[in-house]
């Protein structure tokens, strides 16, 4: 089985790279499928994630050992049925409900966790090595950078502070800003580069290596 | 019934996650686990919703012998085939594996290696040191590129008597200091703005997920 599956690989790997000369029917074939295949994939992950144990395995549970707490869970299903109101156009409105829930756990949710992971944490890495500053535990390099951190994160902030006109000392500071932000734009897409090339090595690797034993 | 519920629900939910976060009591704990259980039953019916959609479009293509319609079948053949063998099989049944591994796995690799061509000729493209900002993007990028190779501390060992793994270190620098720095501002900025529009959500000030649907 696994040759057979090196050689469906090998072809599908092809078929996608057929479409570097220009667009053609291999290439059709093996996007179409990777959609299917992609699509059918996530319904699995749902349902074997989501539904089965948050669903499912409560109210099993409820009936065949009477724990009548797990119905409880019909009403989410029959909120998450609500979704299909979608399909009857008179009776679409319906559909606002579970959205609202949806948005309103996710609106809920945000607030302290954001608040906690994304702004604390990220303070705090910006304004604790100052610490070790005063303990006297850092290189003069390594304060350079301390300090080049807090003004790159003041200046990127200021770049995006639209309440005030960006004239005389934030109009100097914000352009500092783009210059942080050009050099963190640059250095997204050099690694966005190097992840996709690392991707081709791989492939070619594959076909080379495990298809073809050349290498 | 149709807009003042919803905002309703939106408005509970939201303070009640909101407020069970901060809050130690096991009721409380009990009580933000089971919404959050809730919200991962009502999810996947949102997909069902999409992949109905996915179906009825295809399906459509096919109906009207619309152009390349042959290849819709694809997409039924690979989806029932993947929810045909894994709902009943599980996510380790041996088949469900073997399409994971030999066809999904090595296309999704495949998907993402062929922007390597399209992003180097985008960027032949579009990098051109014309101002300062346009220079230090194309510093950044060739600087993290170059020190992400080994083959760059290797041409760097070779040709200059100095400093060894330049590249590398350089990169290492610019990732850890500049690049990290404009990151934070934009995260903070991000985590503000996610903020204040939770809250506009809750409060029902921002109501634009209600949308105009039919039947309104």
């Amino acid at each position: 089985m696994e040759l057979i599956g090196i050689w469906v690989a090998a072809m599908l790997t092809l078929c996608i790279y057929s479409f570097l000369y220009r667009d053609n029917p291999f290439y059709r074939f093996a996007e179409h499928l990777f959609v299917g295949i992609s699509v059918g994939y996530g319904i699995v992950l749902t349902y074997h994630q989501g539904f089965k144990p948050f669903a499912w395995n409560p109210l099993q549970e409820a009936v065949t050992e009477q724990e009548w707490i797990g119905l409880v869970r019909l009403i989410p299903i029959g909120i998450g049925v609500l979704f299909f109101a979608r399909l009857v156009p008179s009776q679409g409105w319906l559909i606002r409900y579970p959205i609202a829930i949806l948005i309103g756990v996710g609106s809920g949710l945000a607030i302290p966790n954001v608040m906690r992971a994304d702004i604390f944490e990220q303070v705090h890495g910006t304004l604790a090595p100052f610490a070790q500053i005063h303990a006297g535990e850092l290189s003069r390099f390594q304060i350079f950078g301390v300090v080049l951190m807090l003004i790159g994160v003041i200046s990127t902030l200021t770049y995006f502070f639209f309440s005030v006109e960006h004239r005389g000392v934030v109009g100097g500071v914000s352009k500092i800003g783009i210059v942080f932000l050009m050099i963190g734009f640059g250095s997204a897409f050099g690694n966005t580069v190097m992840g996709r090339v690392s991707l081709l090595i791989q492939r070619v690797d594959f076909l080379l290596h495990d298809w073809l034993h050349l290498i | 019934m149709r807009r003042q519920v919803p905002l309703i629900l939106c408005f509970a939910f939201g303070i009640v996650m909101a407020l069970t976060e901060f809050s130690p009591h096991p009721f409380s704990q009990w009580l933000n686990e089971e919404i959050i259980d809730w919200a991962l039953v009502i999810g996947p019916f949102a997909l069902v919703l999409a992949v109905a959609t996915l179906v009825q479009s295809h399906w459509t293509r096919i109906r009207r012998r619309s152009e390349y319609w042959q290849y819709s079948f694809l997409v039924f053949i690979g989806m029932a085939s993947m929810v045909l063998i894994g709902i009943p099989g599980g996510q380790r049944h041996e088949a469900f594996v073997w399409l994971f591994r030999y066809v999904q796995v090595p296309m999704d690799a495949t998907m993402f290696s062929l922007l390597a061509f399209f992003i180097a000729s985008a960027a032949y493209r579009a990098f051109r040191a014309r101002t300062l900002e346009a220079t230090l993007l194309l510093a950044a990028a060739l600087i993290v590129m170059i020190g992400n190779a080994p083959v760059g501390d290797l041409i760097w060992n070779t040709i200059m008597p100095f400093q060894d793994n330049l590249p590398s270190t350089a990169r290492q620098w610019i990732l850890d200091n500049p690049n990290l720095s404009a990151r934070r501002g934009i995260i903070l900025g991000i985590s503000l703005g996610v903020i204040s529009q939770s809250i506009r959500i809750i409060l029902g000030i921002e109501r634009s997920y209600l949308g105009g649907v039919e039947g309104d």
